[in-house]
């Protein structure tokens, strides 16, 4: 016990002497949250969308007008003798609204009649959404103006849970809190591992006294305590900026958040036991750190859309489980019920890496 | 003429440095294989995972009407590919139980008097339960949800439902919106993103590759060597560039091939859009990997240095998420991101095919970001060497 702890402690002083990694160990994981926190999602406000009224009517002005009140689309100037088409492959609108000339008249005459909407689909995903809110700007401007003769026969009231002014923030926050844990620990405990080796210091640990499982145990130990305090600062950041709170019993999350700094620096500590150097090490800590976690674990993307032949991949995804933890105990507010066997899982992750780099440094002998 | 200027170059110290460069870039394994691996892997995780599309949304249903018209509601409900019936509930306490531990994403409850309110001609309300945690996700399905009530609407009334008040004789036309999608009729997402990932890549790629290659003289002590050559500086920082950036350039055209083979996106505007602008994008990567090596002592630090560039540079591109996404006062600093430049040189020439007469200000913008960064790595490097 006490050479574990010693191990710890000198690896944290090494951590503290050098200010490159101190920064990045604690400032980095807090610039990643604000910027990614804010930039990275998908909702859209204030889309540029140009219109053409070709019947320049008052039932036309009125339909525009609609769209000019909307907070996500905003109608900005075209001049008429130029194509419409010319204002999306100019990046300067990303739809075109097209009120065909009779419009008026034929509303008049009790005939339903179309309006075009040309959209900008090279962002798919933005696409639909301008659809999407281009029919709903529609269907109000249509109950609004027939409310005397017409009245919907059904009605939805739809009732957003959870997140009810579908406010992104809150949604992202906690999924880069789980990206910064799952790309810093893992990667300073990489680098350490590997610099032992890039410098033959683990020669001197060979010759010392302290076993395999003891050496690893300070390295992990020291680690988990890094990852602890980073999601000590970032909490503050999520509690303040990002307006988040417990939704309910905070002890799974606390339960979690250890075994998930566990799991995180025994995957460090694994890579850099099995890949002595540290440009690698770093590499590999890069792509299953950042890119599957990112990627695989539904942080901004659905996993649901991953197609059936990548997707059994996200079950190994250590991050997958902590997210959907994260998001419980900030959002929804199951409790244990809710995530018990996620825990359990990212504790077993964890003990796996552990024991991956165990084997690879059982013998502390240098490979003949 | 030529000839001659090739006896020329070939006999100079430029080429000699130029072939001392690529033999040690062909002798390193590894890098051949960051050349490789990287793109292939990014573009395809990226191009086949990410995808936003909102689909087959588990759906739980608490009828209380059973009726034809409540079970004709949830048919078109799910007869769409956006939800998926995921089972029926007896109260709505168990729904948002279900909803709640994640098993469903929305509900629907219709009440009972649904089908005799509607027989009357009175309207009648349905609730609709969505689990907003996604915001996007949420979003879409809304929309969703609210076009297919109102084509039910549409239906009933086609079927010769009347509300009371609707026997009024003047009866004022509905307005419908025909949307039609340009540039990516199929709405695939892989399009959006592999165009984003391209740039990325470029850059990402060529400034690890560059700051290993620049830091890696300098802890081997070899500079020493370099300097006391006759060589000048102008042509050591010549020939350290041109290898590497006829290497990445590679990497470039290995990524294109993946981008039309695998998924297929149209080049409408012709390659030569996309390769300027890929060239003017290697050449910043380029930069941004010899600054940082300028900085550096040792390749751990340069590694380390990468991270506080690079996801930066990444999130505010919008490169994989629309820029208009961003908060208003981050949305201005793209004009200084090589990333977003050259994101929308792709998107436009490939998917929109335009050309010079819309994409210039793109391509003028990459042009001085390159220009900025190259001559900054340039006067640093050579402030080393002196």
């Amino acid at each position: 016990m006490r050479r574990i702890i010693a191990q710890t402690r000198k690896e944290l002083t090494q951590i503290v002497r050098d200010w490159r990694t101190l920064l990045l160990a604690l400032i980095l994981p807090l610039i990643l949250l604000v910027l990614l926190g804010n930039a990275i999602s998908l909702s859209v406000t204030d889309l540029p969308i140009v219109v053409q009224d070709l019947d320049s009517s008052p039932s036309s002005r009125e339909l525009i007008d609609a769209f000019r009140s909307s907070l996500t689309l905003r109608v900005v100037a075209w001049p008429t003798n130029k194509q419409p088409d010319e204002a999306l492959t100019t990046n300067t609108a990303r739809a075109v609204l097209i009120v065909p000339n009779r419009f008026e008249r034929e509303l008049k005459r009790g005939v339903d009649t179309p309006v075009q909407i040309i959209v900008d689909a090279s962002d798919a995903n933005t696409a639909r959404l301008i659809a999407g809110y281009a029919n709903q700007i529609i269907a109000a401007h249509n109950r609004q103006s027939s409310a005397l003769s017409i009245q919907q026969p059904v009605q939805a009231a739809i009732r957003l849970w959870y997140n009810p002014g579908r406010s992104s923030k809150r949604f992202y926050g906690p999924g880069i809190f789980v990206l910064a844990l799952s790309i810093f620990p893992p990667l300073l405990a990489a680098l350490a591992m590997a610099k032992e080796e890039d410098q033959k210091t683990i020669l001197q640990v060979y010759v010392s006294n302290i076993r395999a499982s003891e050496f690893l145990l300070g390295k992990v130990l020291a680690f988990m305590t890094v990852a602890l305090a980073e999601t000590l600062v970032m909490m503050v950041l999520l509690f303040t900026y990002f307006g988040l709170s417990f939704a309910g019993d905070p002890t799974p999350f606390l339960a979690a958040t250890i075994l998930y700094a566990f799991c995180v620096a025994s995957f460090g500590t694994m890579i850099g036991a099995n890949i002595p150097n540290q440009a690698a090490a770093m590499q590999a800590v890069a792509l299953g750190g950042f890119l599957l976690v990112f990627l695989l674990s539904g942080l901004i993307f659905p996993i649901e859309n991953i197609p059936g032949s990548l997707r059994w991949l996200s079950y190994f995804i250590w991050g997958r489980y902590y997210i959907e933890i994260v998001r419980d105990a900030f959002l929804q507010g199951g409790g244990w019920p809710a995530v018990w066997s996620k825990t359990l899982v990212i504790g077993l992750i964890g003990c796996f890496f552990f024991a991956l780099a165990w084997v690879g440094k059982r013998r502390m002998q240098v490979k003949a | 003429m030529i000839g001659r200027i090739f006896k020329k170059l070939s006999g100079s110290r430029i080429s000699a440095l130029f072939r001392k460069e690529l033999n040690q870039i062909r002798r390193d394994r590894r890098l051949a294989l960051s050349l490789i691996v990287p793109p292939v892997l990014q573009l395809t995780l990226f191009g086949f995972a990410l995808s936003a599309r909102v689909e087959n949304v588990p759906l739980g249903v608490v009828d209380e009407s059973r009726s034809k018209e409540s079970r004709d509601l949830i048919a078109a409900l799910t007869e769409s590919r956006s939800f998926q019936s995921a089972g029926s509930f007896f109260s709505v306490e168990q729904l948002s139980e279900a909803i709640s531990n994640g098993s469903l994403i929305a509900g629907i409850v219709i009440p009972t008097d649904f089908a005799r309110d509607l027989q009357r001609g009175r309207p009648t309300t349905v609730q609709f339960l969505l689990n907003a945690t996604n915001s996007n996700s949420a979003a879409i399905s809304q929309g969703y949800a609210e076009a297919v009530i109102q084509n039910y609407n549409a239906q009933l009334r086609l079927e010769g439902f009347r509300t009371m008040t609707s026997m009024s004789v003047n009866r004022i036309g509905q307005t419908s919106l025909h949307p039609a999608f340009l540039f990516n009729p199929g709405l695939k997402d892989s399009w959006f993103i592999t165009t984003g990932v391209l740039g990325l890549l470029l850059i990402l790629n060529s400034s690890i590759v560059a700051s290993g290659a620049m830091v890696k003289e300098r802890e081997a002590g070899t500079i020493e060597q370099l300097l006391m050559s006759p060589a000048g500086t102008a042509e050591i920082i010549v020939s350290k560039i041109a290898p590497l950036f006829l290497l990445l350039s590679a990497m470039m055209f290995i990524a294109l091939i993946m981008i039309k083979t695998v998924f297929d996106v149209p080049f409408h505007g012709g390659l030569l859009p996309v390769i300027g602008g890929g060239a003017l994008c290697v050449l910043t990567g380029i930069g941004i990997g010899t600054a940082i090596a300028t900085f550096s002592k040792s390749a751990q630090q340069a590694l380390l240095t990468g991270f506080f560039i690079n996801p930066p540079l990444v999130s505010l591109s919008g490169a994989l998420n629309p820029v208009e996404a961003m908060p208003k006062w981050l949305q201005p600093l793209t004009i200084i991101n090589p990333i977003h430049h050259f994101a929308s040189i792709a998107r436009g020439s490939m998917l929109k095919g335009s050309g010079l007469d819309a994409l210039w200000p793109n391509f003028l913008g990459l042009t001085i970001i390159t220009i900025v960064l190259l001559s900054l790595s340039v006067w640093r490097f050579r402030k080393q060497l002196s």
